[in-house]
């Protein structure tokens, strides 16, 4: 009994001694290799991380977008609404791509590499709405594009073909990228059929449907 | 010299009439064969007035510190979000806050174009000097914390910066809009945040130094998971 004590007392002198110093890291379960579950491959995990800046880098050119129709004296505030959205959207995207890598034991390192720390934009000023929609098809045909790089990579590699993640690709995010080109070639013949009698007033028209979502 | 004071008093008139949107409406309407706008932007019929244009570039800044603090944010969510770190109570607070600066970047965008202004997309300041060193988002629980709160520090100075540089009411800087707006959009949110995280770290702190500190930051992250 006297021994306890006397060892209770040890630790406590011993806690005491070492003041503030705290204990913040932990056993780490080490899986890579013991059991090997991760079988991602090397270009293709590289390919999908390219991809994820991709995305931020569209969710910034439309922030730019959105930014430039929301100003007083280009007042289209329904391209910026339409703009702004698409900006999240492309972030969700990325985030997307960020949780497929991690559902597959994926960024364990290089996590803080993964986005540049500053993204910046190519072009800050349209001359109209109708430019800027062709350039948001034009930047969305990229992107698919793109995909479709991540698919060849993840497919050709050296080693299996990464039918899951290649499903993915194809099944959910080409589907959205089709889904959504489609959507805005029709707003470009839209409004450039508005446009072509009225001008002005034909991007007011269009302006206003945006905003209130009649399009 | 008459014809001095003559040529004074026109360009007296053309300034005076520069000011006035109405004014240079009417002067474009009396042209007949121009269009208002079309050959020149009607300068004063935008949205400034007041002393916005002091802030603009500190809230230009502001947006943008916003843009790369929602990016830094989300690698913290990551780095927990692996199968290792395992603690979907930190990757929810992280992306939680990722989401906020996000859409907050939005906003301060648009107040920016409210009163006016034109968005720049520059690196902000808090970037200058800043080296990226490989493991800076790859943290244990409570550096991340830890960091967190100084970031949102930082945010909140720079909004007291930008209130205290539209408040200036004696020099004449005075733009109660922009104050307003700063007061109501994030200097009350900062605070609560700050006072969160802060509360975190007191927790995390005493936690880690007891017996099973590894236990501890499991129920830590599950009472994260609930908030
Ligand atoms: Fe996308």
């Amino acid at each position: 009994m006297k021994a306890i004590v006397a060892g209770t007392l040890l630790l406590c002198t011993f806690a005491l001694v070492k003041g503030e110093e705290l204990q913040c890291s932990h056993k780490q379960e080490e899986l890579k290799t013991d059991p090997n579950w991760t079988d991602m491959k090397h270009s293709c995990i590289n390919s999908m991380r390219t991809q994820i800046q991709a995305e931020l880098r569209a969710a910034m050119q439309y922030l730019a977008m959105g930014a430039h129709f929301a100003r007083d004296t280009v007042n289209r505030p329904g391209f910026a609404k339409m703009f702004f959205e698409a900006a999240s959207e492309e972030r969700q995207h990325a985030i997307k791509l960020i949780s497929y890598l991690l559902m597959r034991g994926e960024l364990i390192s290089d996590v803080s590499t993964l986005i540049d720390s500053y993204i910046g934009v190519e072009k800050t000023e349209w001359e109209s709405g109708l430019e800027a929609l062709k350039n948001a098809l034009q930047l969305e045909a990229q992107v698919t594009k793109k995909i479709k790089g991540v698919v060849k990579v993840c497919e050709d590699q050296p080693g299996p073909n990464d039918w899951h993640l290649v499903d993915y690709l194809t099944g959910e995010f080409l589907e959205e990228q089709y889904k959504g080109q489609r959507d805005i070639a029709g707003k470009v013949s839209t409004l450039s059929k508005f446009m072509d009698k009225h001008g002005a007033l034909g991007e007011f028209l269009f302006d206003k449907k945006l905003l209130s979502g009649e399009l | 010299m008459k014809v001095f004071a003559v040529v004074v008093a026109f360009l007296v008139a053309v300034a005076t009439a520069h000011e006035s949107c109405y004014s240079q409406v009417d002067q474009a309407c009396s042209k007949i064969n121009s269009k208002p706008g079309l050959d020149q932007e009607l300068i004063p019929c935008n949205a400034t007035y007041g002393h916005i244009n002091i802030v603009t570039k500190d809230l230009i800044n502001f947006a943008n510190t916003h843009i790369v603090r929602s990016f830094e944010y989300l690698l913290m969510a990551t780095h927990y979000g692996n199968y290792q770190m395992n603690r979907a109570g930190f990757e929810k607070l992280f992306r939680g806050l990722s989401d906020e600066k996000w859409h907050e970047a939005i906003e301060l965008i648009e107040q920016i174009t409210t009163r006016g202004g034109v968005m720049e997309f520059v690196p902000p300041k808090a970037l200058n000097g800043v080296e990226k060193t490989n493991n800076v988002y790859q943290l244990y629980e409570i550096q991340s914390v830890a960091k967190a709160l100084d970031m949102e520090k930082k945010l909140a100075l720079e909004a007291f910066n930008i209130h205290k540089e539209a408040s200036g009411r004696s020099e004449g800087k005075h733009d109660p809009e922009i104050s307003s707006y700063i007061e109501k959009e994030f200097v009350h949110d900062h605070a609560k945040t700050i006072r969160k995280l802060a509360g975190y770290v007191t927790d995390l702190k005493s936690i880690l130094s007891g017996p099973d500190g590894s236990l501890g930051l499991f129920l830590f992250d599950e009472y994260l998971q609930k908030q």
